[in-house]
């Protein structure tokens, strides 16, 4: 209801665009950001205090901390001088350079995009190769999934930084006081959630956030039933509706339609009250859940402990990813190379991931000297008691499943999360929402000119 | 609405005429072009852009109307548009009562601190949509919000306002909140303006209270509940806010083309389909004009029957 409230409505608009960051852009350490997400860009770091001579870049950034790294930058790099800026997390940022990039002007020269956006920018080049800025020769220094993200043909098209590797993150009180131990399989973790729910009617064992496209998405790429083939180009295979898809569905419908898991959204204040309270028991969460659910832990500080996810063929060692970030030299910049030698410096040199590792930024590393090392491996969290939750993760940390993007998931987030909202008020199960984004991506994908195949 | 405006002498004088004609021109030049640039431009750039699309693969190229024929033949789009006419079907009525009921009773002099209460009626018009509906948000919560257990207390078990089947009637519940304040204002003001000898005369001739609110004053501000009445449809045809904030309590019950504008803002900036969300804005934008245009000729219509 507008006429007569202009300013109201200005600030709805505001409000709605990070509403919707917050519900579905980005559970990355991105998410992390939300709440300090500030609604117009502003200086953060760099700027002023260059010299006039050196090669002036701007990046545009939402991980909490990051300016730490770009002083030591512009510190060790004294012809390069980086200005960040935060023009919020996720959503509101890609809308900002998608709309810069168009426009042609105001664009950044670095900016953070997820590893699941990147495709996005990349079919529209937006985003630079960066094989002849020496990117090729890190290949080796990175978890071989997250290279994969950032290639594409022959082309690098980002450096990658942080990600999640999944595991099943338990309470382990709560679990000890349903005599249950940390699934091995998911027909474990089938008869497991039973068990706490029929001794509990009022709890389970673990959320099941369908809402959440890209968690849902990793949970498919586990079970081998990711529902997209995509190289880049024109051509598109989406399958909702595949016979692994179906079977992924029926599994979890069976779950749902026994109230033996929550169906309740992820990264929410409800969510993680009950999470705290005990009523879920445990999370499918990622590596970055630690850091993340630590200021929303109360009740149950130091009793969260990782286990590997549970597996779909019992002894296999099958993890996923939930989330992450890259950093691309955007196809505007006016100094690629020099760009390109900060987006390496930021995610490739132990300098930079000594300062990104620590809170307030808390990176899990996609770069193995890191991911790999002691100091980091070893590292305790107040909310994981004296556990050493990296060590679980790290190990998934090489075995994530290959998950090609569609280059629009924008969409798919915002159209996934209103199809499947039957599934969760019970009006409908997760085979039929599968079929319904099945044909409204096809379509969609149709519309964009892709030549789809099924 | 009782105003006389056109009734002033015109002047005779051409050279008077002339100069008070580039006075005129003068004092409205900055405001249209203002209005110009940030109001017919940009609207007349959306009618271009809504005639073009833009492929991933292919890139832009001239499509003609067929971003009309996918927004005429969208069932989504159109189901958007039925639920504001609902909306709107039950939330005026309910809210223009309330409102000329305390309009009424304060014009009357009923009570006490009639300025006070006056006042604070009109406070929820001046809270920001955003804060209002967040605050019902918390209100309607199936988790913790008062109202589910009071209906608990009342007996219905399991009730939760922000259910697929309870949600427009709880943003309904928001909307006439807010609103009810504003319109209770303008109905006060019209009810001043009934002339006092009239209602003197029927007090004269012992008229019953009810009969002098119902049958005297009522059919006296009818041309401003006429208005009340366009006014606020429009405003729910554009319905937005409420919903979106709404969302966040309860996912999965509001979908992306709950209402025709929430339509043309995930089409447009989650789907990054700007000329189709273009060709949306436009079709709305005629259903607007046309509730606009039947408002005035009715108003007209009603005048010269008055």
């Amino acid at each position: 209801m507008s006429p007569n409230k202009p300013l109201a409505w200005l600030a709805g608009a505001i409000a709605a665009v990070t509403l919707t960051a917050c519900g579905t852009g980005a559970p990355s350490p991105a998410g992390k950001s939300s709440s300090a997400a500030k609604p117009s860009a502003s200086v953060l770091a760099g700027g002023s205090s260059c010299s006039s001579s050196s090669v002036k870049l701007t990046f545009w950034a939402w991980v909490p901390g990051i300016n730490r790294a770009v002083n030591k930058f512009n510190q060790t790099h004294p012809g390069i001088c980086v200005t960040l800026e935060d023009p919020g997390a996720g959503e509101p940022e890609y809308t900002a350079l998608t709309n810069a990039m168009k426009a042609g002007s105001g664009a950044p020269d670095v900016a953070e995009i997820e590893f699941d956006e990147l495709p996005s920018f990349e079919i529209q080049h937006y985003v630079k190769n960066l094989v002849p800025y020496g990117a090729g020769k890190y290949q080796k220094d990175f978890a071989p999934w997250a290279w994969s993200q950032v290639s594409q043909g022959g082309g690098v098209y980002a450096m990658p930084s942080d990600f999640g590797p999944m595991g099943f993150y338990y309470d382990q009180k709560t679990l000890a006081k349903y005599h249950v131990t940390p699934p091995k399989t998911w027909a474990d973790f089938a008869t497991d959630a039973a068990k706490v729910h029929r001794q509990n009617p009022k709890a389970t064992l673990a959320d099941f956030p369908v809402n959440d496209a890209q968690w849902l998405m990793d949970m498919m790429s586990q079970a081998g039933a990711w529902p997209f083939q995509y190289n880049g180009g024109s051509n598109i295979t989406i399958n909702w509706t595949g016979p692994k898809q179906e079977a992924f569905a029926a599994y979890w419908q069976k779950l749902i339609s026994a109230g033996a898991v929550s169906t309740i959204t992820d990264q929410a204040t409800q969510q993680y009250t009950a999470l705290d309270s005990g009523t879920i028991a445990a999370a499918l969460d990622s590596a970055w859940a630690p850091s993340y659910f630590a200021a929303n832990a109360k009740r149950s500080t130091g009793q969260w402990r990782a286990a590997p996810l549970p597996q779909w063929t019992a002894g296999a060692n099958v993890a996923a990813d939930w989330g992450g970030s890259t950093y691309p030299v955007l196809s505007a910049s006016k100094h690629p190379k020099e760009a390109a030698e900060f987006a390496e410096w930021l995610t490739a040199t132990d300098q930079s991931w000594n300062i990104v590792k620590t809170p307030p930024s808390s990176l899990f590393p996609t770069y193995l000297k890191t991911l790999q090392s002691k100091s980091f491996t070893s590292l305790a969290y107040p909310v994981s008691g004296k556990s050493q939750p990296n060590q679980v993760f790290s190990a998934g940390a090489l075995t994530i499943p290959k998950t090609p993007w569609p280059p629009f998931m924008t969409q798919l987030i915002s159209q996934e999360m209103t199809t499947v909202g039957g599934v969760m008020n019970g009006k409908e199960t997760l085979k039929q929402a599968f079929a319904a984004i099945q044909q409204q991506e096809v379509s969609y994908a149709k519309a964009q000119g892709f030549k789809v195949s099924t | 609405m009782t105003s006389a405006t056109s009734t002033a002498a015109r002047p005779r004088h051409s050279a008077y005429t002339r100069r008070r004609g580039r006075a005129g021109l003068a004092f409205v030049t900055p405001f249209m072009i203002i209005y110009t640039l940030f109001m017919i431009v940009p609207v007349l750039f959306a009618v271009y852009d809504s005639l073009y699309t833009t492929r991933l693969i292919g890139g832009t190229s001239f499509s003609g109307f067929a971003n009309y024929a996918t927004v005429l033949g969208s069932g989504p789009f159109w189901g958007g548009v039925v639920r504001v006419i609902i909306f709107g079907a039950i939330q005026i009525p309910v809210m223009l009562a309330i409102a000329f009921f305390f309009s009424s009773v304060f014009d009357l002099g009923l009570t006490k601190f009639g300025r006070v209460f006056r006042a604070i009626y009109f406070i929820p018009f001046a809270v920001p949509i955003v804060v209002s509906s967040l605050m019902w948000g918390f209100l309607f919560d199936p988790g913790y919000g008062p109202f589910n257990h009071v209906m608990d207390a009342l007996g219905f078990s399991n009730f939760n306002w922000l259910s697929p089947a309870l949600v427009l009637p709880a943003i309904i519940i928001i909307a006439v909140w807010e609103w009810t304040g504003y319109n209770s204002i303008i109905l006060y003001t019209a009810l001043k303006s009934v002339p006092r000898d009239v209602v003197e005369a029927a007090i004269l001739d012992d008229t019953p209270l009810w009969r002098i609110v119902l049958r005297i004053k009522l059919p006296m501000v009818r041309p401003a509940i006429i208005m009340l009445i366009f006014i606020n449809a429009i405003g729910a045809t554009q319905l937005f806010i409420e919903p979106t904030i709404l969302n966040n309590y309860q996912a999965g019950v509001i979908t992306n083309t709950w209402t025709p504008v929430m339509d043309i803002y995930s089409t447009s900036i989650q789907s990054g389909e700007y000329q189709l969300g273009a060709a949306m804005a436009v079709v709305l934008a005629v259903i607007v004009v046309a509730i606009s245009v039947a408002s005035l000729a009715f108003r007209r219509n009603q005048r010269e029957l008055a």
